[in-house]
């Protein structure tokens, strides 16, 4: 023995947000343990959000008061600098919000074990039965979701996917109607998420292979360093992105997620398609703007087909669906390649601090649209549950003007039309990347963009221009949540349309200093 | 020179057991591959002076894990039977090119990579006097948040697993006297027939022959005769085929109903 080992120095401070959402889950393992069963809800639904919004406020006061840390935090596994704090603030408001949704009654299975259509399971639903797990669940994915957007070696980014992504496939099956679409998505979303996690492995120990170290910014001295081993790094850093481009849905690695969208219970849908999107885009700058930013004329290529590939794949698809939630599926695809638009949009710091604000900007926009939007997909319901046929959304202006006045509202914010915060967060990318040089793609994305204007205007003329039909969906009156979640989507959507001055500033803030190394 | 020769007999016994393991149509069969696979691994890693790495390698992953797969696969196993029809045409076909495509390209590069002198972990081990302390200082201090958060991971495997297969009884347990009531009222109160005075055979999957003769559909396994149809089993008397015949359509049946109402509720 050559004596005792150092201890690591982790900073509390600078993790408090992520340990207790991380700490809150566990409290929710415990209540669920012990707690009776017709308190648990109860108890449940204060730790939760209370902990995402204590975690919320201290990154303001972390801030306010410490400012930005400079240097990387836990013995260099996790960066907690501006963009990271930004990301994690866009993602707690955003698993607050989804919250909401996920606390609404009647969204769950009764008992997941129960085979579906079995008397088993009507007896479940008659005794009223609930999995409360869903809440120490969801906080774990979303503990995952901040560790991930600002994991700074390939090991904790790892394990931070792993962490998002298992709660999330357990979700996913856990719907209370159509049970076995929603299992079906979630085997799906498990074995091709599994499978793309060997690839990120894979890729990981190639990477290693090259530079002898899984640092961040260790492979980033590397490039330079290291000579005629190229091969080694090309695979790895192709297998990299085959794990983080199925993550964030990017084409060809797309196929997850309409059938997952579609499958899970919709308030889950709204976390995914809003906090993973989120997280994904942190860990993806990292590894290709930290890690590989000296690479860059060796990847841009490759992530100009890809985001040219995904926007057009996600634009042209989404007119052939039928199902509401498949069609926000693919938005979503068609919004992760304008997403790629900035991160290609690489150059000196300048160049970079201002597509990255972009980015921040754009993701927060889109996240609290995408949320808006399903929560209202969740209140117009048929007899067997949501009416996800559009064709049954056929004049539900007429009967609900205000609700389907409010989704069209959040459409015209996907397609970017001015006066929405999505038309502020298309130019907070787009400008950026015609400085940067990727011109190409901002018209790629500017021409996808009036291909998916063509089918949300559909949609709204469907809701407003036909009759509805005699059996038509009800809208459900909504819960105080499902309401609150409306409400302050549909504000921030008016708001960061009409006047995005301070949030961009602090997006700009966050950016000004890139990420740390 | 041992080195070399260890890594080419692993590499033949290990690459042949992993193709048996794609390539075997007995689900058991691939488990016990795996793990040769999996001991081969270890075999591997003690040679290259990684002998944590090793025997972690034998009692998790080779002793927990695969045994795991095992017991799984006796319990539920035998019943399940897979659909091989291909929803999308040509699907195999295509998937096949597209991964020996993969894996050609990949052999390729990795092999061009001029990789120089293996550094190894015999000097690392040295330094840190031995690897096990190496590997402890690497995990308990630049790796230790990872190690901590992988608890999260934990948990969450054993409330998932809680989650999906944890079954609240929902009516009262039945007691000795309903399950017999049940028995009765289901008109066949007995066992089922064993072989029977005009069997020719006492094998599980052959139909019993009642006093007078006839053949008895009850006395078959229905799972088995599943079986013994798909795979073309059957005996030469068509009577006996016949009843096995006729027990595996009930067992598809029983299937189909399982699977239940397809339109979901």
């Amino acid at each position: 023995m050559n004596g005792a080992i150092e201890a690591p120095t982790i900073e509390y401070g600078q993790l408090m947000p992520m340990l207790l959402v991380f700490g809150a889950a566990v409290v929710g393992v415990l209540i669920e343990a012990l707690a009776p069963r017709y308190l648990r809800k109860a108890i449940h639904v204060p730790v939760t959000l209370l902990s995402l919004a204590g975690a919320f406020a201290l990154i303001i006061l972390q801030a306010v008061r410490d400012g930005v840390p400079e240097q990387a935090s836990a013995m260099g596994a996790i960066a907690v600098d501006g963009p990271a704090l930004f990301i994690w603030g866009v993602i707690l408001v955003l698993a607050f919000i989804s919250m909401l949704l996920i606390n609404d009654d009647d969204q769950f299975v009764a008992q997941a074990a129960a085979v579906p259509g079995s008397p088993e399971e009507e007896d479940a639903v008659a005794q009223g039965g609930a999995h409360t797990e869903v809440y120490p669940l969801a906080l774990f994915a979303i503990g995952g979701m901040l560790l991930f957007s600002s994991a700074n070696d390939l090991l904790i980014m790892f394990v931070a996917l792993e962490v998002m992504s298992l709660p999330l496939y357990l979700l996913c099956g856990l719907a209370r109607r159509r049970r076995l679409l929603s299992q079906e998505a979630s085997v799906k979303y498990f074995l091709l998420g599994a499978f793309s996690s060997g690839f990120f492995l894979y890729g990981m120990a190639l990477v290693y292979g090259f530079a002898g170290t899984v640092d961040l910014g260790g492979i980033s001295s590397a490039l330079a360093s290291v000579g005629g081993q190229d091969s080694l790094l090309y695979i790895g850093v192709a297998l990299l992105g085959v794990g983080l481009f199925f993550k964030i849905g990017a084409a060809p690695f797309q196929a997850w997620k309409p059938d997952v969208y579609q499958g899970a219970p919709t308030p889950i849908t709204a976390l995914m398609a809003s906090g993973t999107l989120v997280a994904a885009f942190g860990a993806v700058l990292r590894v290709f703007w930290v890690a590989l930013g000296n690479l860059d004329w060796d990847w841009r290529p490759v992530m100009w087909a890809v985001a040219i590939l995904t926007m057009v794949v996600g634009a042209i698809l989404a007119i052939t669906q039928t199902d509401i939630k498949r069609m926000l599926a693919y938005s979503s695809i068609a919004h992760a390649g304008f997403l790629l638009i900035g991160v290609i949009a690489t150059g000196d710091a300048e160049q970079n601090s201002g597509s990255l604000s972009g980015i921040l900007f754009y993701l927060l926009t889109y996240g609290i649209t995408t949320v808006g939007a399903f929560a209202v997909v969740t209140m117009v319901r048929d007899a067997g549950g949501e009416a996800g046929h559009l064709s049954r959304w056929a004049g539900l202006g007429k009967r609900s003007p205000l609700l389907a006045g409010i989704f069209a509202f959040f459409l015209l914010a996907f397609a970017g039309i001015p006066l929405t915060s999505g038309f502020f967060g298309k130019y907070a990318v787009f400008a950026p990347a015609v400085s940067g040089g990727a011109l190409g793609l901002v018209v790629v994305g500017v021409i996808s963009s009036a291909v998916a204007a063509f089918f949300y205007v559909r949609v709204i003329v469907l809701m407003f221009f036909s009759e509805p039909a005699a059996d038509g969906p009800t809208v459900a009156l909504p819960s105080v949540g499902t309401a609150a979640v409306v409400t302050i989507a549909a504000a921030a959507t008016v708001v960061l349309g009409v006047f995005p001055q301070p949030v961009l500033d602090l997006a700009d803030q966050a950016a000004s200093a890139l990420f740390i190394r | 020179m041992g080195e070399t020769i260890t890594f080419w007999v692993l590499a033949v016994v290990s690459v042949s057991a992993a193709l048996g393991l794609v390539f075997s149509r007995k689900a058991v069969y691939c488990a016990l591959m795996l793990g040769v696979v999996m001991l081969s691994l270890a075999v591997l890693y003690a040679v290259q002076d990684a002998p944590f790495l090793a025997a972690v390698q034998i009692i998790v992953y080779t002793g927990a894990v695969m045994m795991l797969f095992l017991f799984v696969l006796m319990m539920v196993g035998v019943d399940s039977s897979d659909s091989l029809v291909e929803t999308i045409r040509g699907q195999r076909f295509w998937a096949m090119i597209a991964g020996i495509g993969f894996a050609v390209l990949l052999a390729l590069a990795v092999g061009q990579a001029a990789i120089g002198d293996p550094a190894g972990v015999t000097g690392a081990n040295q330094r840190a006097g031995g690897n096990v302390p190496a590997l402890a200082e690497l995990i308990f201090t630049r790796h230790v948040f990872a190690f901590e958060v992988a608890s999260a991971l934990l948990i969450t495997a054993a409330l998932g697993a809680m989650v999906l297969a944890h079954r609240e009884r929902t009516r009262p347990r039945p007691t000795q006297k309903d399950l017999a009531k049940a028995r009765f009222v289901s008109g066949y109160p007995g066992p089922l027939p064993g072989p029977g005075t005009y069997a020719r055979n006492n094998a599980i999957d052959m139909p019993a022959r009642l006093p007078d003769g006839s053949v008895s559909e009850l006395s078959v396994n229905r799972v088995i005769a599943r079986h013994d149809v798909e795979d073309g089993r059957l005996p030469d008397d068509p009577e006996l085929a016949e009843a096995i015949r006729q027990a595996a359509a009930e067992e598809e049946e029983h299937n189909a109903s399982i699977a239940g109402p397809k339109e979901d509720r």
